[in-house]
C-alpha cells in the first residue's frame, strides 16, 4: 500500500466548523416555512366533517368506534379466503359512504388531531432511523479497515447525534396517538376473550408480542442501548484527536465497539420496524419489513451524508476530501437505491405470486386506492437515481448530486408516508401542505442541529490511522 | 545479449526501449520522472493494479463501463424479447391466474438476464482486449509481466534522448534494461 511515495504529502490539519449565518437563516427559513404550510394544511383540514368528530372525547371515540370494529370483524370473519381481507376492514362498516379528500379520518372515527400525530411519526420514524444508519456507516467502516471514509467521519458522526429527537419525535406521537394510529392498540383496550363478538383470532395470537408493554418498552430499550453505543463510539473519536500520533488504542476499541454496535443494531431495528411500522397493519405482515426499512433509512443517510459533505466542501472545509470521496459517496447512493429497489420488489413479488389473502391485504389498498403513489415510489427512488448515477460523471458531480439527493431524501419520505398513511386512514389521503409542511419543519430542525454538531468536535479525525491514505484515496481513471 | 524470446512481442515492431522493474515504489518513481523529463512513454505493463500509475502516464478512461452498458441493454432487450415471444404471443399459461402481460414475474428474468449479459460481456471483453483468450498471441514484454515483474516501454525515434531515458531508468532502481527491435529483446 506504499503509495504515499510518489505523491506530495497532503498536509492534514484540524478544521473548526462555525455554522455560517447563511447556513442558519437557511436552516430556520425551512422550518418557518414548513411551519406555515403545516398551518395552512391544518387550517384547510375539514374537521367537523360530515359526522362532526373534531372535538369528541377518547370515551365516545371508543363508543362511536366500536361498531366499526365490529363490522371489520364481521368482514373479516366473511372474506377469511378472499384477498379483501384488509381493503374492507379499513372501509368497515361504512363502505357505502363517498369519500372527500382528507374524508377518510371522519369515517374511521379518528379525530383530525391524528393527521398531525400520524405525519410527526412518518418524518421522526425516517430521522431517526437515518441517524441510527449514519451510526451504522461508522462502525461499518470500522469493521471493514476501511481507509477512504476517514476523511469524512466527523459528517456521519454528526448526524448520529439527531438520534434521541427523531426518536423522541416518533415516539411522542405513539404516545399521544396511538389509539387511533395503530388499530390494534384500539383492540387490545376492548380486552375481547374467545368466543365474544369482535374478538380477532389473528391479534389475540400476536398479542404476546404485540401488546403496549412490548410497543412502548422495547423500543426505548434498544434506543438506549443503540445511543450509548453510539456515544461511545463518538466519544472515542473524539478522544483519539488529542492522543499521541500513532496511538492506535482508541481504534482498537472503536472496531470491538463497532462489532457490538452492528451486531445489536442488525439484530434489534427490525423489531422497532415491526412494532412501531408493520403493526400498523396488524393483521399483515413480511418477514422482509426490517430489510427493507433498513434499506430505505440506509439509502437516505447515505444520501445525507454526500450532501453534508458536499455542503463543507463548497464552504471550503474538509480539505483531504477529494473528488474521489465525492465518487464513493456517490457509488454509495447508486448501489443501495438499487438494493432498496430489490428489497422492495422482493417484499412485492412473493407476496403477488402466492397470493394469499392475509399478505395481499397490505399491498391491496396501495395498489388500488394508491396507485400513483404506489409507482412514484419506484419512479423517486429507484429509476431516477440509477439512470442518473449511471454515469461515472454524474457521481463526480454536485449538482448532480444534489439533485437526485434531493429526490431520494422526498423519496424515501413518501416510502416511509406509503407504509403508514393507509394502514391508518384507508383511502383518499394524499401528500399535501400538511405532509411537506411536517417534512420541512423538521428537516430545518435537523439540519440546524446537524451543523451545530458538526462545531462541537475538529472537522478532522485528525489522529485517525487511515487519515493519511484517506487524504490520498483515488478510485482511478 | 542474444534473443530473449521470440513469441514475446508486442504486434508494436518498432524500435523500443524497456526497462525491468521488482519494486512498484521505484516503478512509480521512474515513471513520474520520466514524464517529469518529457519522455513520452508508450505504455507501462503490470501484473496487478498499481495505484496512481494511470494518472500518471496519462491512461485515457477504459471502455469497458460503456461495453457493460451495452452488454446489459443486450441482456435486458433479448430477456425481454424471450419472455414477451414464449409467455405472451406463442404459449400464454395461466399461472394462478396471473395476467398474461408485463408484471412482477418478469422483473427477476429481466434482472438476471442483464446482469449474466454484463458480467460474462465485461469479463470476455476484457479478456480480449487484454490478448488474453484462446487464438490471440499474448502481447508480453518480458514472461514474468504477468506474475512478479514491471515493464516501462518506450518508443524511440527523433527528439528521444536514449542515453538520458536509460539514465533515468537506472537511477530509479530498474533491474535491468533492454532494447527491442522488430521481435527481438537485448539486454543493454
Amino acid at each position: 500500500m506504499g503509495h504515499g511515495h510518489h505523491k506530495n504529502k497532503i498536509e492534514i490539519t484540524q478544521e473548526q466548523f462555525t455554522v455560517p449565518a447563511k447556513a442558519k437563516r437557511f436552516a430556520i427559513a425551512i422550518t418557518i416555512l414548513g411551519l406555515i404550510l403545516a398551518g395552512i394544511g391544518i387550517a384547510t383540514i375539514d374537521r367537523n366533517g360530515s359526522r362532526g368528530h373534531g372535538h369528541e372525547t377518547a370515551a365516545t371515540k371508543h363508543e362511536h368506534a366500536e361498531p366499526a370494529a365490529k363490522g371489520s370483524e364481521i368482514a373479516m370473519n366473511e372474506h377469511a379466503s378472499d384477498s379483501h381481507g384488509e381493503a374492507t376492514k379499513h372501509n368497515g362498516s361504512v363502505e357505502n359512504e363517498s369519500f372527500g379528500p382528507r374524508a377518510s379520518f371522519h369515517t374511521q372515527n379518528k379525530p383530525w388531531t391524528t393527521l398531525i400525530w400520524s405525519n410527526i411519526l412518518i418524518v421522526g420514524y425516517l430521522l431517526f432511523m437515518v441517524s441510527l444508519a449514519a451510526m451504522f456507516f461508522v462502525a461499518v467502516q470500522y469493521i471493514a479497515n476501511a481507509s477512504w471514509s476517514a476523511a469524512i467521519k466527523r459528517v456521519p458522526e454528526a448526524i448520529s447525534t439527531f438520534f434521541p429527537v427523531g426518536f423522541a419525535l416518533a415516539f411522542i406521537a405513539i404516545l399521544v396517538a396511538k389509539n387511533d394510529l395503530y388499530h390494534w392498540v384500539h383492540y387490545e383496550h376492548q380486552h375481547l376473550t374467545k368466543g365474544q363478538p369482535g374478538f380477532d383470532a389473528i391479534l389475540d395470537g400476536k398479542s404476546w408480542f404485540l401488546n403496549s408493554n412490548m410497543f412502548l418498552i422495547f423500543p426505548v430499550v434498544l434506543a438506549a442501548i443503540w445511543w450509548l453505543l453510539g456515544r461511545k463510539l463518538r466519544s472515542l473519536s473524539v478522544a483519539e484527536d488529542a492522543a499521541q500520533p500513532g496511538d492506535v488504542t482508541f481504534f482498537k476499541k472503536s472496531i470491538r465497539y463497532s462489532a457490538g454496535f452492528a451486531v445489536i443494531y442488525g439484530f434489534t431495528i427490525a423489531v422497532v420496524a415491526w412494532l412501531w411500522m408493520m403493526s400498523i397493519d396488524a393483521h399483515w405482515f413480511s418477514t422482509i419489513f426490517g430489510v427493507y426499512n433498513f434499506a430505505t433509512s440506509w439509502v437516505t443517510a447515505l444520501t445525507i451524508i454526500c450532501l453534508f459533505v458536499l455542503y463543507l466542501k463548497s464552504q471550503g472545509h474538509l480539505k483531504i476530501v477529494s473528488d474521489e470521496h465525492i465518487h464513493d459517496l456517490g457509488k454509495f447512493m447508486f448501489a443501495f437505491s438499487i438494493f432498496w429497489a430489490y428489497i422492495w420488489i422482493s417484499q412485492y413479488l412473493l407476496i403477488w405470486y402466492a397470493h394469499i389473502p392475509e399478505e395481499m391485504s397490505y399491498y391491496q389498498i396501495r395498489f388500488e386506492e394508491y396507485k400513483f403513489n404506489f409507482l412514484l415510489n419506484v419512479v423517486l427512488n429507484f429509476i431516477c437515481p440509477f439512470l442518473i448515477l449511471m454515469m461515472r460523471n454524474a457521481k463526480r458531480n454536485p449538482v448532480v448530486l444534489t439533485i437526485v439527493g434531493s429526490i431520494l431524501i422526498f423519496g424515501h419520505y413518501h416510502d416511509v408516508w406509503l407504509m403508514v398513511v393507509p394502514g391508518v386512514y384507508g383511502p383518499d389521503q394524499q401528500i399535501g401542505l400538511l405532509e411537506i409542511g411536517t417534512l420541512f419543519t423538521f428537516l430545518g430542525i435537523f439540519i440546524y442541529w446537524v451543523l451545530t454538531a458538526l462545531t462541537k468536535r475538529g472537522l478532522v479525525a485528525v489522529n485517525h490511522p487511515y487519515i493519511e491514505e484517506s487524504a490520498n484515496h483515488d478510485v482511478g481513471v | 545479449m542474444g534473443i530473449i524470446d521470440k513469441n514475446l512481442s508486442l504486434r508494436n515492431r518498432n524500435r523500443m526501449l524497456l526497462g525491468i522493474w521488482e519494486d512498484e515504489d521505484k516503478l512509480v518513481e521512474a515513471t513520474s520522472e520520466l514524464v517529469r523529463a518529457g519522455v513520452k512513454i508508450q505504455d507501462v505493463y503490470t501484473p496487478y493494479p498499481v495505484h496512481g500509475l494511470d494518472r500518471i502516464i496519462n491512461v485515457r478512461r477504459s471502455w469497458l463501463s460503456i461495453v457493460a452498458f451495452l452488454c446489459g441493454m443486450t441482456g435486458f432487450s433479448l430477456a425481454f424479447w424471450m419472455i414477451y415471444y414464449m409467455y405472451v404471443q406463442d404459449w400464454p399459461i395461466d399461472v394462478g391466474n396471473k395476467p398474461v402481460r408485463f408484471g412482477p414475474s418478469w422483473v427477476p428474468v429481466l434482472f438476471e438476464a442483464t446482469v449474466l449479459c454484463t458480467a460474462f460481456g465485461m469479463a470476455f471483453f476484457f479478456f480480449f482486449r487484454n490478448r488474453m483468450i484462446w487464438g490471440i498471441k499474448p502481447a508480453l514484454l518480458d514472461q514474468r509481466q504477468t506474475d512478479d515483474r514491471m515493464v516501462i516501454a518506450i518508443e524511440t525515434g527523433e527528439g528521444v534522448d536514449e542515453k538520458k531515458v536509460l539514465k533515468i531508468m537506472k537511477d530509479h532502481g530498474a533491474v535491468e534494461l533492454r532494447e527491442k527491435s522488430g521481435g527481438v529483446q537485448t539486454t543493454i
